[in-house]
């Protein structure tokens, strides 16, 4: 709390120099005019760079944002976050989740001419999956226990359990086909070089400069897209946005919430927003009191009025959430339209129905940024309306995360405000590291230390078939039982914000907070 | 200097895995599993015992290796290296800036002693060495890039962008400087040789300029040096208000990833600076100070 005004002001500060930074934008030495350099150049500008370019060690949204542009999976996710085909055009699933088969495309060269067949899908998941290589996404496929070239184009894949979300695995954005003559060369080539069979050849990357890709006229799919594209590593959110507004940059991502009405304002440009998968809640200790007791835990969630957190709070940009997963996940169903109620009466009735007529004290463990704070210190008035003491316990990210995941015996939590965004887009890759009883910390993310058997067998129930209707169902089921549960306080479902210059297509942010630049064009301005 | 250097690694060592935190953890983000972790932690070389990581990492530095950063994997020669010369630059020019104004306020205020201009240089000094350099930043941030629009709030885009960030590094160190000058050019003033000088007829200003002044000029020196020993280090405030790309807002970026590799190679060369620096400032002293002899 200490530094909560000054962080705020330089918030302000930067905030307002965004007007400052646009002057100063268009007379920058620092980046050519979009589309000065030749043909069709589309300018991107991120927040950071990327840490590298092989996808299977890849943990960080922009690596994978980079990497999506270059690299093809079997399948992947369409800017919605749907799974689409990409180099199979068809696959099945056997009824007990257990084999997978896909179809490749006949005739798909990676870009260095090798060809993409089944024999090259076996050699990356091979790599991917034996520990020997201690790839940051070993756990994607580890579940995998023998690869098929059944013939040139037809791969199958057996696993040791039923795993009936292994298609979402298939299309994250981390399991992608690398030339098999560029792993050829090692580690150390993968992870500063791209060879892939995408819609854009890798051309070059300058760390903490620049990223440029090539068009590849020889892509499968013919659809029009820029000539190049160029991702830059922009730092400052104020930097970031003067850069847009000046025409520097066809496309910024992210724009913070401050920032966007100065944006929208500006003319020539759009904001972007979609709907993120991340869901924020704040977990509470259900093995110890006060909140083993779900009365504790359900007046919690009527003391929380959600309207304020995403009206004022989150400046609109959110929405409350209906479930404890998000619109957009796959199984994904509304519990509870609109939210937990907000109901003052109720929650100070059940609290002292508990036997806390007189409230309590507790203390809530939450990141340092801005963002967090701000919502603790919402959480920490409504509360208060209600006799619950918080004490905020703000931390640095490294040390909150070693608290976080101390076992069961050592862990010293109380409530926790956190969120979670299922990067496979998947139902049970959104509830089961939360909230099953063998997530518990160290393991997983189960902060909340949720234990109940009956949605520990429907977690099961879930991934024993890859029938997703009869997931769908499932996940419907078992959500509302933890709705009822409440072992969090159930916030809010925010938006992604980018900004767009007119005149640039096919750029999307996406759902997972990863971008998607396959289809990026650039027609008139 | 070795057995100093083989210390603070020793140190930085020691402390940097006391700070809570697992690097592999981090690496591999909150949704990884604890085969993820394991796997990581194994490939970081953080599963041996620690004695053996020091072991290695002694030997690999010895031959000039001081490994891989963990966040990128690049050698962590190759990260110091593009975050050296964003803070040489901005060390350099702050100390530029401390060193002339310091030692001109300094002076003029030993010279007219008790006057107007004396006073009131004292308060600047004083507000100088009192204010915290990230609120400065924030107040020239917000007068000079919001208000006026003459300089960008932050980021490296040319010498216009320089501005701020020294200013904002400069004005403590000129402040010390200055107080420091002021006070040793009075002691000098008021000794026997510069009676002696005046009274032979020696003029002003070279009285000033050769006779006191350079006497003046040893305890400043050796502060210049402590504290152009602290710009290079300490511009981490500085660095991470402005965005600037150097050493200091490295360190913070590589503090938040535990990025051990990084950090313990970022503390040897702030220890190597300060030795560096020492040493400089010793020899200073001979080219002042003709009574100084190095044999």
């Amino acid at each position: 709390m200490r530094n909560g005004l000054t962080r705020r002001k330089l918030l302000q500060f930067t905030g307002a120099g965004v007007a400052g930074a646009t002057l100063f934008g268009g007379g920058a030495p620092w980046v050519r005019r979009a589309g000065a350099q030749g043909a069709r150049t589309l300018t991107i500008a991120l927040a950071a760079d990327a840490v590298t370019l092989d996808p299977f060690n890849t943990n960080d949204n922009l690596s994978l944002t980079v990497e999506r542009c270059v690299y093809d999976g079997l399948v992947g996710f369409t800017p919605d976050y749907k799974v689409r085909p990409e180099l199979a055009a068809s696959w099945e699933s056997s009824k007990d989740a257990k084999t997978f088969t896909f179809h490749l495309r006949p005739n798909v060269k990676f870009h260095d001419g090798t060809p993409l067949n089944a024999a090259a899908v076996k050699l990356n998941f091979d790599r991917a999956r034996d520990p020997a290589n201690r790839l940051i996404r070993l756990s994607l496929v580890s579940m995998i226990s023998s690869i098929d070239v059944v013939n040139e184009t037809t791969v199958r894949f057996t696993l040791k359990d039923p795993f009936g979300a292994m298609l979402f695995n298939f299309a994250h954005p981390a399991t992608r086909i690398i030339s098999p003559a560029a792993i050829a060369k090692g580690e150390d080539y993968i992870a500063r070089n791209m060879v892939g069979s995408g819609p854009f050849r890798f051309v070059s990357w300058t760390p903490g400069q620049q990223i440029v890709l090539e068009r590849n006229p020889d892509y499968w799919q013919s659809v029009s897209r820029a000539d190049r594209l160029i991702i830059k590593p922009v730092v400052e959110d104020a930097s970031r946005v003067a850069m847009l507004l000046a025409g520097d940059a066809h496309f910024i991502y992210p724009i913070p919430g401050v920032q966007v009405d100065a944006v929208s304002k500006a003319s020539g440009v759009t904001v972007q927003k979609r709907w993120s998968i991340y869901a924020n809640w704040v977990a509470m200790n259900c093995q110890h009191a006060p909140f083993q007791d779900v009365r504790v835990r359900q007046a919690m969630n009527y003391a929380i009025d959600k309207s304020v957190i995403v009206n004022v709070v989150e400046r609109g940009y959110a929405r409350p959430l209906d479930a404890p997963d998000t619109p957009g996940v796959a199984g994904y169903s509304p519990v509870q339209a609109g939210g937990w109620p907000y109901d003052v009466a109720k929650a100070k009735a059940l609290l002292s129905e508990a036997g806390f007529a007189k409230g309590f004290e507790t203390t809530l463990w939450s990141g340092n940024q801005t963002d967090q704070l701000r919502l603790g210190e919402a959480l920490q008035q409504m509360l208060a309306k209600v006799g619950v003491t918080l004490r905020l316990d703000p931390m640095e990210a490294g040390t909150l995360s070693a608290v976080r995941f101390k076992p069961f015996a050592d862990n010293q939590s109380q409530m926790n405000l956190a969120g979670w965004s299922p990067s496979t887009g998947d139902a049970d890759w959104a509830l089961r590291p939360l909230l099953a009883t063998q997530s518990w910390p160290p393991a997983l993310f189960n902060i909340a230390f949720y234990k109940n058997p009956q949605v520990d067998a429907a977690f099961a129930a879930g991934l024993a078939t890859a029938d997703q209707a009869k997931r769908n169902k499932i996940y419907a089921d078992v959500t509302k039982v933890i709705w009822n549960d409440a072992p969090w306080i159930f916030l809010h479902n925010g938006q992604n914000l980018a900004g767009v210059r007119n005149g640039a297509s096919g750029v999307w942010i996406m759902a997972d907070n990863t971008c998607d630049f396959r289809e990026a064009d650039l027609g008139a301005a | 200097m070795i057995p100093i250097l083989l210390g603070v690694s020793l140190g930085a060592f020691v402390f940097l895995h006391a700070i809570p935190g697992d690097p592999a953890r981090m690496l591999a983000g909150p949704d990884a599993t604890l085969e993820d972790v394991r796997a990581v932690r194994s490939r970081l070389g953080l599963d041996r015992p620690l004695l053996v990581q020091y072991a290695l990492f002694i030997r690999n530095a010895v031959a000039g290796d001081f490994g891989r950063s963990y966040r990128s994997g690049a050698p962590v020669r190759e990260v110091l290296g593009q975050h050296v010369g964003p803070t040489l630059e901005l060390s350099i020019a702050a100390i530029g800036l401390a060193v002339v104004t310091g030692m001109g306020v300094g002076t003029l205020q030993a010279v007219r002693r008790n006057s107007l201009p004396d006073y009131a240089s004292t308060v600047f000094s004083v507000a100088g060495i009192s204010t915290p350099a990230f609120f400065l930043g924030l107040l020239l941030i917000y007068v000079f890039s919001v208000d006026i629009h003459w300089f960008p709030s932050g980021g490296m885009s040319g010498l216009r962008s320089l501005v701020l960030p020294a200013v904002t590094l400069a004005a403590a160190s000129a402040a010390v400087i200055a107080r420091f000058t002021r006070s040793s050019l009075l002691e000098v003033l008021g000794e026997d040789f510069v009676r002696t000088a005046r009274a032979k007829g020696v003029p002003g200003r070279r009285v000033l300029m050769r006779h006191s002044l350079r006497n003046a000029l040893i305890p400043v020196v050796t502060l210049i040096g402590l504290e152009f020993g602290f710009l290079l280090g300490g511009a981490i405030v500085v660095e991470t208000v402005f965005t600037w790309p150097g050493l200091g807002w490295l360190l913070i970026q590589s503090i938040g990833f535990r990025d051990y590799p990084v950090l313990t190679a970022e503390i040897l060369l702030f220890s190597l600076q300060f030795l560096a620096i020492n040493l400089v400032v010793d020899v200073l002293y001979a080219a002042l100070d003709p009574r100084v002899v190095y044999a």
